[in-house]
């Protein structure tokens, strides 16, 4: 049993521990770390620091953001060593450990890339500095709409926060609440921006309990996340929630399904199912049975591993909660045809944890409720559909994915408003890259265009 | 008029015995000729006999909890009859309705004077600068708290200005998940405060921790009360230890902060006791032997351990209400009392999740 990891509150003039504690647990109830606990107060006080702080230029933030991200995958950070800082987070997640270091890793590329992330979502016209000879005749300047930006982490995939590196690169003052469940990500990166130049009142870590996380929403100037206090504040135009991703497939009768049947799988499966670039459901023109027997078996053959081992690919979670998530799928499932039914989902370890196995159901039309039931788990529904069912089935999707020759559909797809992403072919729900948008561009939240002229 | 045994009448200095004093109060208060007719109607339905069984505080745990039945009845009913034709009734007081429909208790002048003649004792204590202007941001009713500002401010200071507070609005809000409409109340009491603090000579202030959170977020507000407050009053929401902290060393720290826990039931408040500067714990002593605690297990009733934690009762035994077993919404550890005196003192206090099937809303303001 490894020592407990006991972070201090990361505030504007430093570590601060308050004498209250959260604790951690990992997945098989074993305590592993303690967050210093901070109140309302101490939130506000922050906040105006933040407000207050001078940022650094533009290049200083983007080269000590690169920085961050290298000592975020290299280096040992408040007493963690990346290999315990990856065990710490496979340990809590339960996502598989491969999975982790590979966040990890990725952490360091998009610190390195954060410029161009940023860059895309620029409007072309307009310029980044009032100082640009552009402004003598008139340009639109592209500006933060804020100073302080709060980020109120929900996740378990460590990925997610390297997004809100984008804030500070446009020059936003960062005040984190990380998610108890997973607190180490987020205590990792903001403690590696600051050991790599960011001064303690740009960039906090604020551990708190629900009053204190509404006073960190009502103090910043803009809010992103998907925690409890973002959930209960929203709608609000000062707030962008994260929601369920809802990603689909699409494969229509001109296609042969076997040829794509490892994207399809991929696409529930990869980074352990959990996220909301997985697949959750697949509309097959024709019949979806025989697509929907061939990826559970596929899934099916998928082994059950403690997440910290190399063999592991899928996620882990207490025996409690994987109960309760089991109890709930066969709930929800209701009379869809089970491949891979919610009997089987919960394989126990023996330690008080337990491996969420693929689920795999088939219902019998497109409309069908059970196609909205996104789980931290490959749990994937299968439907039929036809062109008569049209768009209202592919709607409200983070990625979809299109198996299709036809133009005339997949223009109808890009068309669609509540379609966040679309690929097209063999391209599976996951798959992103550097300058591309995840729900729209993060920056077309944070930033505005505003008209300078001068002489 | 029937005789009243004098131990009933000390002024604040003087502590009876305890034990003594319970004994001359349940005769007192089950005695026809001067007990309530709320109480010896009551009488009637106890398996014991107060005059004869109820020799020492531990004793009170004899009486049930008849706190629910201050919900309807007719507020005469609680002075006792020795007090004669004319008693002097300072106030009818109310529970905060977080639980349901408000109790109600009589508070009479002779408590109300022994009282806060106790309060200004721990007002001087603390350092609380005499004969200065006050400023209160409290309810001004129904609850007890309202009074206790008046006749501190026009006691211990000159006079004291009032910014109202309305916590039932408040709670019904959040209940309603209005938070909006909460914090725009907030909004609407500090615009008011601000107003007194920019042009009054206020050296005293007397404000909730839910409130005092939101003045940090007020550059101005906070300037101006370190600039002319030198002494804070904080009671009606609870303030943990590291918010406490935080503004003792850094956002008011050249200003006396000092807490009260009570309630309007006990007609009373719990003062914190004075520590050592920098102490994290902040502990309250009730007015032995007139207000008590008792901080137990609520599944069996009896005292947790010194450091426990548990849930508090309140008892308050004088010759102007009995009203003992009185279960509070709260949790607090079990502190040593302090010398001379019983029940126990309290500290680190928080509310219960749930009480009484219905779900307690702490409130903002």
């Amino acid at each position: 049993m490894t020592d407990v990891i006991r972070l201090p509150a990361l505030g504007p003039t430093g570590e601060y521990v308050s004498g209250t504690e959260a604790t951690v647990h990992d997945v098989a109830g074993d305590l592993i770390g303690a967050l210093a606990l901070v109140p309302s107060v101490f939130v506000t006080r922050a906040l105006s620091s933040l407000r207050k702080a001078q940022p650094l230029s533009a290049e200083e933030r983007l080269s000590a953001i690169a920085r961050a991200g290298d000592l975020f995958s290299t280096a040992t950070v408040s007493g963690l060593s990346p290999d315990a800082y990856v065990h710490a987070v496979c340990r809590v997640s339960g996502l598989p450990v491969s999975v982790i270091h590979s966040a990890a890793q990725a952490t360091g590329h998009r610190a390195h890339n954060v410029s161009r992330a940023v860059e895309a979502a620029r409007p072309q016209d307009s310029v980044r500095d009032w100082r640009d000879p552009l402004t003598r005749t008139g340009r639109a300047v592209w500006v933060p709409k804020g100073e302080v930006f709060a980020v109120h982490a929900s996740g378990l995939h460590p990925g997610g926060h390297s997004l809100w590196l984008e804030a500070l690169a446009l020059g936003y003052r960062v005040a984190v609440r990380p998610n108890p469940r997973e607190p180490f990500t987020a205590h990792r990166l903001v403690a590696a921006l600051r050991m790599a130049g960011f001064g303690t009142d740009h960039v906090v870590w604020l551990p708190t309990e629900h009053e204190a996380g509404a006073a960190l929403l009502r103090g910043a100037d803009l809010a992103y996340g998907g925690d409890d206090v973002i959930r209960k504040f929203s709608p609000s135009p000062k707030i962008l929630a994260q929601e369920p991703g809802r990603s689909k497939i699409l494969v229509t009768a001109d296609q042969d399904w076997r040829e794509h049947l490892d994207t399809i799988v991929d696409s529930a499966s990869h980074h352990g199912g959990a996220g909301c670039v997985n697949a959750t459901a697949v509309f097959v023109e024709g019949d979806a049975g025989p697509l929907a027997s061939a990826v559970a078996e596929r899934l099916g053959a998928l082994p059950s591993a403690k997440p910290e081992e190399a063999a592991a690919v899928l996620p882990v979670q207490a025996v409690t909660s994987a109960r309760a998530l089991e109890k709930f799928l066969r709930m929800k499932a209701g009379d869809a045809k089970p491949w891979l039914g919610a009997e089987q989902v919960v394989d126990e370890l023996g330690d008080g944890s337990a491996v969420l196995r693929p689920a795999v159901h088939e219902v019998d039309r497109p409309d069908a409720p059970q196609l909205d039931v996104e789980l931290p788990f490959p749990c994937v529904w299968f439907a039929p559909w036809s062109r008569r069912d049209g768009m209202p089935a592919l709607r409200e999707t983070l990625t979809l994915t299109a198996f299709t020759e036809d133009d005339g559909l997949f223009a109808e797809l890009v068309a669609e408003p509540t379609i966040a992403n679309l690929h097209r072919g063999d391209w599976p729900t996951y798959w992103t890259d550097t300058g591309l948008p995840h729900e729209d561009y993060l920056a077309t939240f944070l930033m505005r265009c505003k008209t300078v002229i001068r002489s | 008029m029937p005789t009243t045994d004098p131990l009933l009448d000390l002024p604040a200095h003087v502590r009876p015995d305890p034990d003594a004093f319970l004994q001359a109060a349940m005769e007192w208060h089950f005695n026809p000729e001067t007990g309530s007719p709320f109480w010896l109607r009551r009488m009637k339905s106890l398996d014991f006999d107060p005059r004869k069984d109820v020799e020492t505080h531990d004793d009170l745990r004899l009486f049930p909890n008849v706190v629910n039945e201050l919900r309807d009845v007719p507020v005469t009913d609680l002075v006792p009859r020795g007090y004669g034709a004319e008693p002097e009734i300072v106030g009818v007081f109310e529970s905060g309705g977080t639980t349901g429909v408000p109790k109600r208790v009589v508070c009479l002048g002779d408590w109300l004077q022994r009282f806060v003649d106790w309060c200004n004792a721990k007002l001087d204590a603390h350092g609380f600068p005499r004969d200065v202007q006050w400023l209160g941001v409290t309810p001004g009713g129904p609850h007890i708290v309202g009074k206790l500002f008046e006749r501190s401010a026009y006691t211990h200071g000159t006079f004291g200005m009032f910014v109202d507070l309305d916590p039932r609005w408040v709670k019904k809000l959040l209940a309603a998940g209005k938070t909006d409409e909460a914090r725009a109340y907030g909004d609407h009491v500090l615009d008011q405060v601000t107003d007194v603090l920019r042009s009054q000579d206020i050296r005293v202030m007397a404000i909730t921790p839910a409130l005092l959170d939101r003045v940090v977020e007020r550059d101005e507000l906070v300037k101006l009360i370190n600039e002319k407050v030198s002494a804070i009053r904080w009671g009606g929401t609870h303030m943990d230890a590291a918010s406490r902290q935080l503004y003792r060393t850094e956002v008011f720290p050249d200003t006396i902060l000092y807490g009260h826990y009570g309630s309007t039931m006990v007609l009373g408040v719990a003062g914190e006791r004075l520590g050592p500067a920098g102490d994290a714990d902040c502990v309250f002593d009730p007015f032995s032997p007139y207000n008590t605690f008792s901080v137990v297990d609520p599944a069996t009733g009896h005292n947790v351990r010194y450091g426990d934690r548990g849930q508090v009762v309140m008892h308050h035994v004088t010759k102007s209400l009995l009203l003992p077993n009185n279960v509070e919404r709260d949790t607090a550890v079990r502190a040593e009392p302090l010398q001379g005196t019983v029940g126990d003192a309290v500290a680190d206090i928080a509310p219960v999740e749930v009480f009484e099937d219905g779900v307690v809303i702490e409130g903002v303001y």
